[in-house]
């Protein structure tokens, strides 16, 4: 009697899903919106990556802050959701999936991996 | 701050059209960033790679929560979209904008074509077969309620081939993906499309971390581009069934045509 189970794990993964894509919209949205507050263009190019200042970022209410934030959360909501079922097919003893969804993740991290090694 | 109203509407509009003819935004994306507003290709693609991922990560979720997409056919495949995506997204870095130009034209023309013969088939169109369940390599159970999953090693040849695209051209991969699934695999359309949706999150995500830490995008022409496509790709969803979409879609085709051509110039050196 799987099916169940799969609706649950289903349901959660479909809910991971919408509430992080609206948080990052909304993160993202207030970004916009400091933007606009503070006179900037897209045109005027935003400060790169920073994680340090990020913090910082935020706290002063600068625009970079919120959209980095946001950013974050849009690329990593994906793997939210990969780590959402993995924890689903480790409670149903579904390893072949828990092996997919564990390779996912590794893929994700290479991926972190080869960007900070080759960047310039 | 008009720049910022015009590229937010810009977004609007691509989410808009992508969400009416089932091809999300991104195939728009790039061009409004480039020919529009002059940013650099692969700048334009980072930003393009963060709109899919926004517009697919709600999709996704209403056809979750409907049983449509199939979860398991998706994680499977996206394992290989996503090693796709990362190569793609190392080779990215590696070409020029003009071969990255003319990758994306060729794109283009592909598209305008195929809607101009009007080959895509209807979502109720269900080309699969009724089967047996499936025996899957590694244990792995594949098919859903009333269709099995068969060659799934063409599956795996098809999705790595669309990670690449993916991260090279800032789209979704449905181009390939649901064809694959399709008519490959045996799965049904409306499910092959919901799946392939899915797929996007993961796969843009493996590249667009390369794009991100890599300083090819900028938070500023993100921001207001995404929030535009995701607004443009929402009212689409709840649009779609009240517009005639015959003449959207010869229009489509000549919006295509005309970047398309605008791209090729690029690719030759003619325009900047």
């Amino acid at each position: 009697m799987r099916a169940p189970a799969t609706d649950d794990l289903e349901r959660s993964v479909a809910r991971l899903l919408t509430v992080g894509t609206y948080a990052s919209i909304a993160l993202l949205a207030v970004g916009v919106a400091a933007m606009v507050a503070t006179g900037r263009s897209p045109l005027d190019h935003g400060p790169g990556f920073d994680p340090t200042r990020l913090g910082a970022d935020i706290a002063a209410l600068r625009p970079e802050g919120f959209l980095w934030l946001g950013l974050l959360f849009v690329v990593a909501t994906p793997s939210g959701r990969v780590a959402t079922s993995l924890r689903g097919y480790l409670r149903r003893g579904d390893r072949p999936m828990a092996v997919v969804a564990i390779l996912i993740l590794c893929v994700i991290a290479l991926s972190v991996a080869a960007a900070i090694g080759t960047q310039a | 701050m008009g720049i910022g109203l015009l590229m937010l509407a810009g977004g609007v509009a691509a989410g808009l059209f992508g969400s009416l003819l089932g091809l999300g935004g991104g195939i728009l994306i790039v061009p409004l960033l480039t020919i529009g507003f002059g940013l650099p290709l692969r700048e334009a693609v980072g930003v393009s790679l963060v709109c899919v991922i926004v517009t697919s990560g709600a999709a996704a979720g209403v056809y979750l929560e409907r049983r449509v997409a199939n979860l398991r056919l998706g994680m499977t495949l996206e394992l290989f979209t996503a090693i796709g995506a990362l190569v793609g997204g190392l080779v990215a870095f590696l070409l020029s904008e003009r071969i990255l130009a003319a990758l994306f034209s060729f794109m283009l023309v592909y598209v305008a074509v195929s809607m101009a013969r009007g080959r895509a088939a209807e979502p109720d169109d269900d080309g699969s077969e009724a089967a047996e369940p499936t025996a899957q390599p590694f244990g792995l159970v594949l098919d859903g309620p009333g269709y099995g999953v068969r060659n799934l090693g063409r599956g795996v040849v098809g999705s790595l081939g669309a990670g690449v695209v993916s991260a090279l051209l800032g789209i979704g991969g449905g181009l390939i993906k649901v064809p694959v699934m399709h008519l490959l695999m045996g799965v049904p359309l409306r499910v092959a499309t919901a799946t392939s949706n899915l797929m996007i999150g993961v796969t843009a995500s493996a590249s667009a971390i390369i794009y991100l830490l890599r300083g090819g995008i900028d938070p500023f022409v993100a921001g207001p581009t995404a929030i535009g496509v995701f607004l443009g790709a929402s009212l689409g969803s709840r649009t779609a069934h009240r517009i005639d979409l015959r003449v959207l879609r010869l229009l489509f085709v000549a919006v295509l045509a005309w970047t398309a051509f605008e791209m090729i110039r690029r690719a030759i050196g003619m325009a900047t």
